[in-house]
């Protein structure tokens, strides 16, 4: 674990949804700091809070009550337009699927957040294509996401979740529409990144892909009910699957 | 700056492909803007190239001159004249009475030094291959230089000898001559050669020939004036061309010698109103442009550019929200990039951007290609060519601009409820109810009751129609505006509904965001179209009231006014040929004068008769009164009112008719009474006897005779007119029988038998036939017959009784034709957003165990609901400023009638009646065909298998 500041933190974290008879604790009282370099991944059962953790953890929805403090800035106070700044410079987001807007290229979708930021078309696709050229993507800068495959649309999703100065990314369940291999390999890429400085948090129920992260954190009812570190979980998950060793990228 | 430009450009990026991706749905809404701004575009462009500058128009009527010389036949006064010399008068006031008449030497006025060239026209009846052709008939030398550019040569050449003529292209194709063909005139023996064929380019539809000076015109005045018949008039105007051409100073020197001036310095250099005398003068003034009148035609046009503006805005928005809701992941995907509620906002927005900007483009360049390539046809349509082809760049660019509004206030609220959005309910695809907005509601409340309340105002309180128009307008976007309102007030119906109209009732009014738009759009068009069609059936309800037939149902009048009936006997031929008739009564007419000479005299040698009102039998109100007068001002409104409702002498004997003689005398036998169905054995007995019948008792004087009056002097009855005095002329009376019990006498006042106008020194012409019909005359018989009648040139007038024909059904069916279009083009753009919307539940429908054809069913239902939500707010919408509008116009049709009986003005004195006709046909074709029929199409459209369920992203 580092010692440098965490990129986000979460703070008693508490989500109850609906009121009176309706009232569901989605999170209760949730603490989980993640700090750079460190990829962390959330397991539970269905319902167990997962996807709300990761929503409120990148301001697309509000705690009940509780902190969320991404690099320094606590976002539970923040407006509209700041949390839309701060996805746009700080945090990244990467969804089971569809994650591409279907009417951009590979690079302009990369590009994306750096425009509506405000930078100039040019400079936006100079920094896409880097990025892209960085995670080996550079062949696919000029097609359409349905002139890619499904991991390839995964991987150009990371490559814009962390273009620009960002450094943390959150996926929810990234691997769910991959077969498994491609998987492992958006994974290798997920955990490449995270090896290179950005914090990341990933989302999934299948623990094969749980043992790429640092840190595993079980879910169930709202509240953490296990932790293991790496070498743990390493342990925990043999038999159910054979890891690959770090830092190894495996492409299709 | 900067920054908002550059995440602008994402947006239109987006948006732009988005467009391309959706190709039927963006042509759709591309081609709803296009069209409008297409046929703009092209009647501006039409508009403008037909509009001629000065300098052409001079070129077209005064050739290569300086100036136009033109008689104004007022004997040779001094006169002023407008700078175009299209308007003038006699230069001291005449107080009330005639301008003086008279021939003006032109020739006095022409300077020394100056050229001249003629130009005569009159017209005669030409010989052509058919018969007869009235047309104008032109004396110019063409072929001069100073006449260049008035008339283009198109084929052959100009005519070089007397007995040449050319003809215009027109005039050839109605008579069937060609170039190399002889043309003459009636009662006139020398025949013409074509020699060429012209047009004139600002009357393309003129039937025109022209001869050289002297070669045509005075030779046929001899001939005409031969055979007995008056002079046909002609006139002539002189080219005149002079160094340094003529000034305003010049032209109004020439005015003071009687003769109008057309000059080209002066149209292109116009003078100062304030240096035009004739504007000075009392009920004389520059009307062309009042800064009022065009402040209203602003308002006027703007009014209906934005009314069209909101009604395709309506009808193309919900195709923007449906984009927007089909795209709602992409739009979760760019709000969780970092994309604000702005963001959001910018990319739906640009939806609209770029559909307008293609539909600006689209409509502008076709609009351009059309108007090009069907110049020649635009230029037949509008008789006249075009000067040079007139582009204005920032009109079309104005017109153009609207589409690029139009396209945006489309996708205003769509971006609105997008951006609303959270991102989560975007990505997970969660549906919430949105409540729509709480504002926008009570302002179309507030904009209803004003409106409302203006309307109601105009129609119980005043009687302009304005009032009424403005406030219902008001009205009536205050009705839009309160669409979602008044969507949620039909929601209540739902629990007695089966199933699928439940569903897609719930549906539309839980998402009122997508059906309030496609409802305010049906609303619109129906309110207007109802609208419409109701004042247009009052009208037509009260035409038909109004209608006064000429004749009894069925019956034909011909008669020949021209050439003292001439042409009667082929003219009775042709209608016994070509129509069913059974009896026919001829009638000749009582002339004074020469025989060619037209009823009410005129012209050298023409004289006419009156029926004379003994002095006591006159109605007090129009007694003359010596020195000029008048007499009504004697009595007060109350008397006057009583004197023409009550007392027999002001009775008018008028009831429809169409008598073109003097008192509606006409000489014939019983047989015409038969055939206007005139039953009285006494008249016809009298009309044996010897006696004049007449219909009208105050003509019948103490003696029981009626006294014919034959004026031969004209000049003199004219000038004892002016003073209140009778006119002078020989009196022959006539014992006469009076007719009792008023029966319709379509204006025929009096008739005698041919043997008793003889008797009483009168000299009767043949005047034509009243026939009886065994059955109408359809219509492929009146068209032979008036074929028939064209060959004779014109000269017959004929007249089949067919009683009251509504003209506005064509348009009150295609008013109900274009309504019913948007209604279901309406209706099929929300259905199109509800199935969108709707997947979901189709597929729940589906899990639970409905067949496949509920989703047809409730597709069909929900295209259905929102026409009949549009169709029944729109028909109450617009019955009912409809109705306020006739109720204005019943307001003031009753005060002229009031203030006319007050004022002692003869009129009909029976009160107006003004109907309120509520158009059942059209409200029952909208209300039941059009949604029942959209609902339809929309099942039909429908596939009734959806796509295979899949679990949605959680």
């Amino acid at each position: 674990m580092s010692t440098q500041q965490p990129v986000l933190q979460l703070q008693n974290l508490v989500r109850v949804h609906g009121s009176g008879a309706t009232e569901v604790h989605a999170l209760r009282g949730i603490d989980l700091a993640v700090h750079p370099g460190e990829l962390v991944a959330v397991m539970g059962p269905s319902g167990s809070g997962k996807s709300t953790l990761l929503t409120i953890a990148g301001g697309l929805d509000m705690p009940t009550s509780g902190r969320v403090i991404v690099e320094n800035t606590d976002i539970t106070t923040a407006g509209l337009k700041e949390l839309a700044a701060l996805r746009r410079r700080s945090i990244g987001y990467v969804f089971q699927d569809y994650n591409l807007i279907p009417a951009l290229t590979a690079a302009e979708n990369v590009a994306l957040p750096r425009e509506l930021d405000g930078v100039s078309a040019r400079k936006a696709r100079v920094e896409a294509l880097a990025a892209l050229e960085e995670m080996s993507l550079g062949h696919l800068a000029d097609r359409f996401p349905d002139e890619m495959s499904g991991g390839q649309q995964q991987r150009v999703a990371i490559a814009r979740a962390l273009v620009g100065d960002r450094r943390l990314v959150l996926a929810d369940e990234p691997t769910g529409a991959l077969d498994s291999e491609t998987g492992e390999s958006v994974l290798a890429l997920l955990r490449s990144r995270c090896d290179a400085g950005a914090a990341g948090v990933l989302v999934t129920h299948e623990p094969r892909f749980a043992a790429w992260a640092d840190r595993v954190v079980f879910l169930r009812d709202g509240a953490i009910v296990d932790q293991t570190v790496r070498s743990e979980a390493d342990s925990l998950l043999t038999g159910q699957g054979q890891g690959p060793s770090w830092g190894q990228v495996a492409e299709r | 700056m900067k920054t908002w430009f550059h995440s602008w450009r994402a947006a239109i990026r987006i948006a732009r492909r988005d467009a391309w991706r959706a190709k039927g749905r963006s042509a759709l809404v591309l081609a709803m803007i296009a069209l409008p701004i297409l046929g703009v575009s092209a009647f501006d462009l039409t508009y403008r190239s037909s509009e001629l500058s000065p300098a052409e128009q001079m070129d077209r009527s005064i050739g290569a001159a300086d100036a136009r010389f033109l008689d104004a036949r007022m004997g040779g006064v001094p006169l002023l004249q407008t700078p175009e010399g299209d308007n003038y008068a006699p230069a001291k006031d005449t107080g009330d009475g005639a301008w003086p008449t008279g021939p003006t030497d032109l020739d006095r006025a022409v300077p020394r030094g100056a050229s001249v060239l003629t130009d005569s026209t009159g017209s005669a009846r030409l010989t052509t291959r058919h018969g007869l052709l009235q047309a104008e008939v032109r004396e110019l030398q063409a072929g001069d230089p100073v006449a260049r550019g008035i008339m283009t040569l198109l084929d052959g050449r100009h005519p070089g000898k007397p007995d040449e003529v050319m003809a215009t292209s027109h005039f050839l194709k109605t008579s069937g001559l060609t170039v190399g063909s002889t043309v003459s005139a009636r009662n006139f023996d020398r025949p013409y050669r074509i020699v060429g064929s012209y047009e004139l380019p600002d009357e393309l539809e003129s039937l025109q020939i022209n001869a050289l000076p002297g070669a045509f015109l005075a030779p046929y005045a001899k001939a005409v004036e031969k055979s007995g018949l008056p002079a046909p008039e002609s006139s002539t105007s002189y080219l005149v061309r002079h160094r340094g051409g003529f000034t305003w100073n010049t032209v109004q020197q020439i005015n003071a010698m009687g003769v109008v001036v057309m000059s080209r310095a002066v149209v292109l250099d116009p003078p100062a109103d304030s240096e035009v005398p004739l504007y000075k003068k009392e009920g004389w003034g520059n009307y062309g442009t009042s800064a009022a009148a065009n402040a209203a035609e602003l308002a006027a046009a703007g009014t209906v550019v934005g009314l069209a503006m909101l009604e395709i805005g309506l009808l193309a928005g919900p195709a923007f929200a449906v984009g927007a809701r089909r795209s709602r992941r992409q739009l979760g995907l760019v709000g969780a990039n970092g994309g604000a509620r702005s963001h959001i906002r910018a990319i739906v927005l640009s939806g609209g951007l770029v559909i307008g900007v293609a539909a600006a483009l689209v409509g502008t360049v076709l609009a351009l290609i059309l108007t090009l390539a069907l110049e020649p046809y635009l230029e037949e349509l509008m008789g006249q060519r075009f000067g040079a082809f007139d582009i204005r760049p920032l009109e079309l660019l104005g017109i153009a601009l609207i589409a690029v509004l139009t396209g945006l206030l489309a996708a205003v609220v769509p971006a609105v409820t997008a951006s609303r959005q959270t991102v989560l309910a975007s990505l997970t695809g969660r549906r919430g109810v949105r409540r729509s907005s709480r504002v926008l509601p009570l302002v179309g409340l507030g904009a209803l009751l004003l409106g409302g309340t203006i309307a109601l105002y105009g129609s119980v309180m005043s009687d302009e129609f304005m009032i009424v128009a403005g406030g219902s307008a008001i009205a009536e976007l205050g009705v839009v505006a309160m669409t979602p309102a008044l969507v949620g007030l039909f929601g209540r119906l739902g629990r007695w509904l089966p199933l699928a109209p439940r569903l897609a009732l719930r549906d539309a009014v839980r998402n009122r965001g997508r059906t309030a738009p496609a409802v305010a759009a049906v609303l619109a068009a129906v309110a207007g179209t109802v609208a419409v069609s109701t004042y247009g059936a009052s009208r037509d309800a009260q035409s038909r009231a109004e209608y006064e037939a000429m004749l009894p149902h069925g019956a034909v009048s011909a008669v020949v006014l021209e050439e003292g009936g001439r042409d009667v006997p082929a003219v009775r031929e042709a209608v016994e040929r070509n129509l069913p008739v059974d009896v026919r009564a001829d009638v000749e007419r009582v002339q004074v004068g020469k025989l060619g000479c037209p009823p009410w005299g005129g012209g050298p040698g023409c004289g006419r008769y009156e029926l004379v009102v003994p002095k006591a039998n006159e109605c007090p109100l129009y007694v003359r009164v010596p020195g000029g007068g008048d007499a009504s001002e004697k009595y007060a409104p109350e008397q006057r009112r009583k004197l023409l409702t009550e007392d027999w002498r002001c009775e008018q004997n008028g009831n429809g008719g169409n008598m073109h003689v003097e008192g509606g005398l006409l000489v014939g036998d019983a047989k015409l009474l038969k055939v206007l169905g005139i039953d009285d054995a006494g008249a016809e007995k009298a009309l044996a006897e010897g006696k004049i019948v007449t219909f009208h008792r105050p003509l019948i004087d103490r003696n029981g005779t009626l006294g014919i009056k034959r004026v031969t002097d004209t000049v003199a009855a004219d000038k004892a007119m002016e003073k209140g005095l009778p006119a002078p002329g020989e009196v022959s009376p006539i014992p006469a029988y009076l007719v009792r019990g008023e029966p319709t006498s379509y204006g025929l006042q009096a008739l005698m038998t041919p043997a008793t106008a003889k008797a009483a020194g009168l000299t009767t012409v043949p005047y034509g036939s009243y026939f009886s019909t065994d059955r109408m005359p359809d219509e492929e018989q009146r068209q032979k017959l008036d074929a028939e009648l064209a060959k004779l040139g014109g000269s017959a007038e004929v007249h089949v009784e067919t009683g009251f024909t509504d003209e506005s059904s064509i348009v009150l069916l295609s008013l109900a034709v274009f309504a019913g279009l948007v209604t279901i083009g309406a209706a099929a753009i929300a259905t199109g957003l509800a199935q969108a919307d709707a997947e979901a539940d189709l597929k729940t429908l589906a899990a639970v165990g409905a067949p496949p054809r509920v989703r047809r069913t409730l597709s069909g239902f929900q295209c259905g609901v929102v026409a009949t939500m549009g169709v029944v707010l729109g028909s109450a919408a617009g019955v009912l400023p409809a109705m306020g509008l006739r109720l204005t116009e019943e307001r003031q049709e009753i005060r002229f009638h009031e203030e006319a009986l007050a004022e002692g003005w003869s009129l009909d004195v029976t009160p107006p009646y003004v109907p309120i006709v509520i158009p059942w046909e059209t409200l029952a074709v909208l209300l039941v065909a059009v949604p029942l029929g959209a609902a339809l199409l929309a099942a039909l459209v429908t596939r009734s298998r959806g796509a295979v369920a899949r679990r949605a992203v959680t």
